[in-house]
């Protein structure tokens, strides 16, 4: 078991950049910590399906003169430039949202913002 | 205890994402599923059949061009989501807001500019910034026109692009970048992408049949070269247009 972990280490660094978003996101009070925490998950998948894709001794999927295999898989690579730009387009829409919340309410703060309702 | 709690659960979710980790095939491994099925047809037949030589291109464009349409799509969303959200000033009333005070500098509005003024910036990094834009443009338009047959692309480029506008947003002020993307014409930059694609898609369309459908023809592979290089202009300047869109909607408030 420990050795299997130790040969996918790529994948456990995933893991634990995981679990770290995911205690941001519980632990923390303020919506934009809340946000990164989002944000460091969302990093934890990419670099996994990323990671996935690598092959030992590859060159990049570039075909073209002078090029030889093993190649890395390009699928992961164009799924993760699709995954970034949505996850861009969600970190915008989440911080305007703050920005209107902040501007509403006067705090980021989820405590405070629970007591108000 | 909170915080006690919290760990113990994450220990308790974290531990069958490591079990299903150690049971992957190694780090690495040219044999496992990831190559062997879809990705080993890519790169064998990939370069001829998507007509790109970097392969990340030719499935974003073409194996997956409507994925990418779609994605394009949702940037262009997210920015019509934060207008309707940040539209509305409750504290300002009657003003026109400071977008149309930044076109149109009159006397009275000098005070209020005056308040939000921007912090100091160290000459260094203004130096800098002004020093390093025209090379970052012209990397930008090198990764962008380049995106088929080196690493790079209309994403990365327009990000790079996006990236400079923000630097010399903040290091210029608001007022000068803006002539940079003037009002008539930021709505077709914002639109860019999605025009791009629906041009190219419906020429595809008139031409093979299929929406984004490209020429298959050996001797048309120049056309369907310009067919690509066409979306990643459009992508490359409407991601760009769309970024500093938002931050200058984010900065004005």
């Amino acid at each position: 078991m420990l050795e299997a972990l130790w040969n996918n280490v790529d994948y456990v660094a995933s893991v634990v950049l995981f679990c770290i978003g995911l205690y941001i996101i519980i632990a923390k009070n303020n919506l934009i910590k809340k946000f990164l925490g989002l944000n460091i998950m969302e990093t934890a998948v990419f670099a996994f399906i990323i990671a996935l894709g690598v092959v030992d001794d590859g060159s990049p999927p570039i075909m073209g003169e002078g090029a030889s295999g093993p190649f890395a898989s390009p699928i992961p690579h164009a799924l993760v430039l699709t995954g970034i730009v949505v996850a861009v387009s969600t970190t915008a829409l989440a911080l305007s949202l703050i920005i209107r919340i902040y501007r509403q309410c006067g705090t980021i703060e989820a405590d405070e913002l629970r007591e108000m309702e | 205890m909170k915080k006690a709690l919290v760990a113990a659960l994450l220990i308790i979710i974290s531990i069958p994402m490591l079990i299903a980790v150690a049971a992957m095939p190694p780090h690495g491994d040219a044999d496992s599923p990831v190559h062997t099925h879809v990705s080993a047809r890519y790169i064998e037949h990939g370069e001829e059949e998507a007509g790109a030589e970097n392969l990340v291109t030719g499935v974003l464009l073409n194996y997956r061009g409507l994925d990418t349409a779609g994605e394009v799509i949702v940037i262009f969303t997210a920015l019509m989501a934060a207008f309707a959200v940040l539209i509305t000033h409750p504290g300002r009333g009657e003003e026109s807001g400071p977008t149309t005070a930044a076109l149109d500098p009159e006397p009275g509005t000098e005070p209020e500019s005056d308040s939000k003024a921007p912090p100091p910036i160290s000459p260094v990094v203004s130096f800098m910034v002004r020093l390093l834009t025209p090379f970052t443009t012209l990397f930008a338009i090198y990764v962008i026109l380049n995106g088929h047959v080196t690493p790079g692309g209309g994403f990365q480029g327009g990000a790079i692009l996006g990236g400079m506008f923000i630097a010399l947003t903040i290091v210029l002020g608001e007022d000068k970048v803006r002539t940079l993307l003037p009002r008539r014409a930021a709505p077709w930059m914002q639109g860019a992408a999605v025009f791009a694609f629906v041009a190219i898609g419906v020429i595809g369309a008139a031409t093979t049949g299929y929406f984004l459908g490209y020429p298959t023809d050996a001797s048309l592979h120049l056309v369907r070269e310009l067919m690509m290089v066409v979306i990643e202009i459009g992508i490359g300047l409407g991601g760009a247009a769309i970024f500093a869109t938002i931050f200058l909607q984010m900065e004005a408030e």
